[in-house]
């Protein structure tokens, strides 16, 4: 199974995914800050992060960096808003995949990781 | 596309089929519950009552969300379901989005996180709204399109349908919807309610639907009007700034003027600026009665008119308003135009109108024997005779070029004595009532010498 970690820190927004990700035969696992991301991508080694960039204490941003300085091969999709257009580009810039804006639509967030999930398939 | 299916004959005899069919199936779509109109006598939720109750507490909402929020805990009082979430349409968003829910862990999609698009198959079939997909009361049911899907055969003659049915069912399996009710005002979607399976894992009744429905067109409703008032009011304030502002300029360029011809006369310098404050003290006075009612505005009319009374003193040349010695008769006819010449000059104002006309009979005298047209009594508009006095009792308490000022005894002595003749003697009780107030002049010895 592909294992794939949400991050966010909004508990409701976690919740959700998770569920609709584990509905879909992934492993989710769940942080609410960088910090957390950062402990969960060292011991759970997921495939696929998704990386909220509004978040407090250690932006997504900071997180990026920091989770790719751990793990270079994990796929990092950022979750932003319209608004963050430049910091979208610098996510990427800073190796993160893809993107998706938020409020999101949700057919895309589903493609959006079961298209980068495909890598990993093949592999396995 | 779905939209090009045009109905005929034979379709609706498809559709008649199918419904038939559906409705007589066990678990149907929308289960034509004959039985409960027979066997049970009474529902045991009564939802009229609560509909009663919800659109009357409708009315007091004057913000969208807290509407919201009532709808989907009503929803969620009175049928259990694993979640519920409304998207609105937003205008900046282009799009519906989820702005309040409730519901299980998990199951329950946070606020803010999605939004549907135009292209979203249920905003498309909504939006469509005489097409064959939605329910007969315009909902969209996920067991109804399912068993909709079973009927291979009433697909065939239209494909696009098929295709339109297989993409909501995806929708609402994305959403774990059970029913998906419109949300129309004045025929355009504004909202979609989202419905859960209920917790009972019974299916929804067609009167719960029917309860939906209704709740969700009469929020539609308060949140367009509460979105209008929103609008409305704001609009007000933007006109309400807007016309201060245009006023505030309008009333600092009237005291630039009158400033700019009180400077040309050195010994009447200050004059509009004193004249304008008498008059505003007098106002206060004088507001309540029925010729100052008759103004559209009598406080701002007349503290433009006391601002440009004098105006007209742009047309008198320097050597007559700097003569210091004794008037010649020539001198006197020439300072004599400057309130013609003043309301001259407002005339064309569209705005000054009003103005134009007291300033013209600011000179006049009650007895008629003022200038320039020596009209007399209540033929000269109140505000003319307002300015009259206090013009006047300026004149007498600052020094001309021809004669030293008058005591303040003297000023007030002889405005009274002159009451009824030269001046209105209601406006002069006003004034010496303000002066008594201490309005006019801060001075306790005018308070001692009225009384």
């Amino acid at each position: 199974m592909i294992k794939l970690l949400v991050v966010d820190d909004e508990a409701d927004v976690c919740d959700f995914v998770k569920k609709f990700f584990e509905d879909r035969n992934y492993t989710v696992y769940v942080a609410h800050d960088g910090e957390e991301a950062l402990r969960s991508v060292k011991n759970r080694k997921p495939n696929i992060v998704l990386l909220d960039i509004r978040m407090k204490r250690m932006d997504g941003i900071e997180t990026l960096k920091r989770i790719k300085e751990l793990d270079k091969e994990v796929v990092v999709i950022m979750v932003t808003a319209v608004e963050d257009k430049d910091k979208m580009e610098e996510a990427l810039s800073l190796g993160a995949k893809d993107y998706i804006t938020k409020p999101l639509v949700l057919e895309d967030l589903e493609r959006t990781v079961i298209e980068r999930s495909k890598i990993f398939n093949d592999k396995n | 596309m779905y939209k090009e299916v045009k109905p005929n004959a034979n379709w609706f005899k498809v559709q008649y089929w199918m419904i038939d069919k559906l409705a007589n199936s066990e678990g149907a779509l929308i289960p034509l519950d004959k039985d409960a109109l027979t066997k049970r006598p009474k529902p045991q939720v009564d939802y009229q009552v609560i509909l009663e109750n919800a659109s009357r507490t409708m009315i007091r909402f004057k913000k969208p969300e807290h509407l919201i929020k009532m709808v989907v805990r009503l929803i969620d009082e009175q049928v259990k379901t694993t979640h519920t979430a409304v998207l609105l349409y937003k205008e900046n968003k282009n799009a519906f989005v989820l702005i309040d829910s409730k519901g299980e862990e998990g199951v329950k999609i946070p606020v803010n996180f999605i939004r549907m698009t135009f292209d979203n198959p249920l905003i498309k079939i909504f939006n469509t709204r005489k097409n064959y997909i939605l329910s007969d009361t315009g909902t969209l049911n996920y067991t109804e399109l399912k068993t909709l899907l079973l009927n291979k055969d009433a697909f065939k003659k239209f494909p696009d349908l098929h295709e339109m049915v297989e993409l909501a069912i995806k929708q609402m399996d994305l959403l774990k919807a059970d029913v998906c009710i419109p949300c129309y005002y004045k025929k355009n979607l504004i909202g979609v309610l989202v419905l859960g399976a209920k917790l009972s894992k019974q299916k929804f009744t067609r009167q719960e639907i029917g309860f939906f429905m209704t709740l969700a067109n009469d929020a539609a409703m308060a949140i367009a009007n509460a979105q209008l008032i929103q609008d409305l009011h704001e609009r007000v304030e933007e006109v309400k700034d807007l016309y201060l502002r245009e006023h505030k300029i309008f009333v600092h360029t009237a005291i630039a003027l009158a400033t700019a011809i009180d400077a040309r006369d050195p010994y009447t310098h200050g004059h509009t600026e004193r004249v304008t404050r008498y008059c505003l003290a007098i106002a206060e006075e004088l507001e309540d009665i029925p010729e100052a009612k008759a103004y559209n505005n009598f406080r701002e009319t007349l503290h433009l008119a006391a601002l440009l009374h004098d105006v007209g003193k742009i047309g008198c040349p320097d050597c007559v308003l700097n003569k210091t010695t004794k008037l010649t008769k020539k001198d006197i006819e020439k300072i004599r135009e400057h309130p013609s010449i003043g309301a001259a000059i407002l005339t064309p104002i569209k705005e000054l109108g009003d103005i134009a006309k007291e300033i013209r009979y600011h000179q006049e005298r009650y007895d008629g024997k003022g200038y320039p047209d020596g009209i007399k009594g209540t033929e000269i508009p109140l505000i003319a005779r307002i300015i009259a006095v206090c013009d006047a009792f300026d004149a007498m308490t600052t020094d001309r070029p021809y004669r030293s000022k008058k005591s303040l005894e003297e000023t007030l002595d002889e405005i009274n004595h002159n009451s009824g003749t030269q001046f209105d003697p209601i406006v002069v009780s006003a004034f010496l009532l303000a002066c008594e107030k201490g309005k006019v002049v801060s001075n306790n010895k005018i308070r001692n010498k009225v009384l």
